[in-house]
């Protein structure tokens, strides 16, 4: 380019809505975070659901698989930061609503894990009282551990809560249309049992994270190929 | 009367490095380079213009044990930037 050509007034307008849309171009995602975790929650759904269907069980909690995406994740980050060449204006808010989303899956973890033999405790402690659970057919009485009922409804719930911000933020359709989805198979969820929700999990894991992400990735391959 | 055109900014490339600028919080100079096609030298020096006219704010820092310079557009430099593209509306209804 050169520096003092003579420009008429098109040609000025015209190059400053060229590089306006180059800059829009210079920050798409690469799409390789929405890749594996979609791919993680998906494959962890799928298995969970086929276990629970064909009643089999592939010896460790299929789950744990998030846990261990978190070590790829911080390769990514660092590597993504490292290379990032162009900071966008809405940069610092997009990375803090998926911190928060991250910190709140674990509190939910968390949550799930905790309340019930806290609530135990509680009605342990309480007027020295039982939970227990009686058979109508046999008669038999058991004790009855307390439990989060509609677990993977809140899961999908929070789910869907970052991918909406990104899919509105960015006008991002994919994004968008995935988090709604969510929405759907959230209310879906709370009318079906466990195992159908493990099914619902995994295909909001393809429609939040995995389509989005290979879109994204084919759209940043072809800017980088540009 | 129309307003006259900016003349720090009425240059192919310091009006593009502008236009950049304007639509990202922050940019790196090799981002800069690559979609203006401009070569280093001509860049440096009408960054360096840009900066003078308070339009930008140039960072320089080591990244990664290399020389890495940052541009960001300012207040200043978003108000001329605003009024430029005004001036050039002006200048194309009558046309």
């Amino acid at each position: 380019m050169e520096e003092e050509k003579e420009l008429s007034e098109q040609e000025s307008l015209k190059l400053i809505t060229e590089m306006i849309q180059k800059a829009k171009g210079g920050f798409h995602e690469n799409g390789t975070s929405a890749i594996l975790w979609g791919s993680v929650v998906s494959i962890a759904g799928f298995i969970s659901f086929t276990e629970n269907y064909f009643r089999y069980y592939i010896g460790f909690d299929i789950w744990l698989i998030v846990l261990a995406a978190i070590i790829p994740q911080i390769f990514i980050s660092i590597k993504e930061n490292r290379n990032k060449k162009v900071v966008s204006h809405d940069e610092k808010f997009m990375d803090a609503t998926w911190l928060v989303y991250g910190i709140s899956i674990f509190a939910l973890m968390f949550y799930i894990n905790v309340v019930p033999s806290v609530s135990e405790h509680f009605i342990a402690d309480y007027d020295k009282s039982q939970l227990l659970i009686k058979n109508l057919q046999t008669g038999a009485i058991q004790n009855w551990k307390p439990f989060i009922f509609g677990q993977s409804s809140l899961y999908l719930l929070l789910f869907s809560i970052p991918t909406l911000i990104t899919g509105i933020a960015r006008r991002f359709k994919p994004m968008l249309f995935g988090g709604l989805l969510c929405l759907a198979l959230f209310i879906t969820s709370c009318y079906t049992t466990t195992m159908w929700d493990m099914l619902l999990m995994a295909l909001a894991g393809i429609f939040n994270w995995l389509i989005p992400g290979i879109i994204l990735r084919s759209r940043f391959l072809k800017g980088k190929n540009c | 009367m129309f307003a006259e055109l900016d003349p720090i900014l009425h240059s192919q490339l310091r009006l593009a490095v502008m236009s950049l600028l304007i639509g990202v919080k922050e940019a790196e100079f090799i981002f800069i380079k690559e979609k203006t096609n401009a070569t280093a030298g001509n860049l440096s020096v009408q960054i360096q213009k840009l900066k003078e006219a308070g339009y930008i704010d140039v960072v320089k820092e080591f990244k990664d044990n290399y020389p890495n310079t940052t541009c960001k557009i300012t207040p200043k430099g978003i108000d001329a930037f605003e009024a430029y593209v005004k001036a050039l509306q002006q200048y194309l209804q009558v046309k």
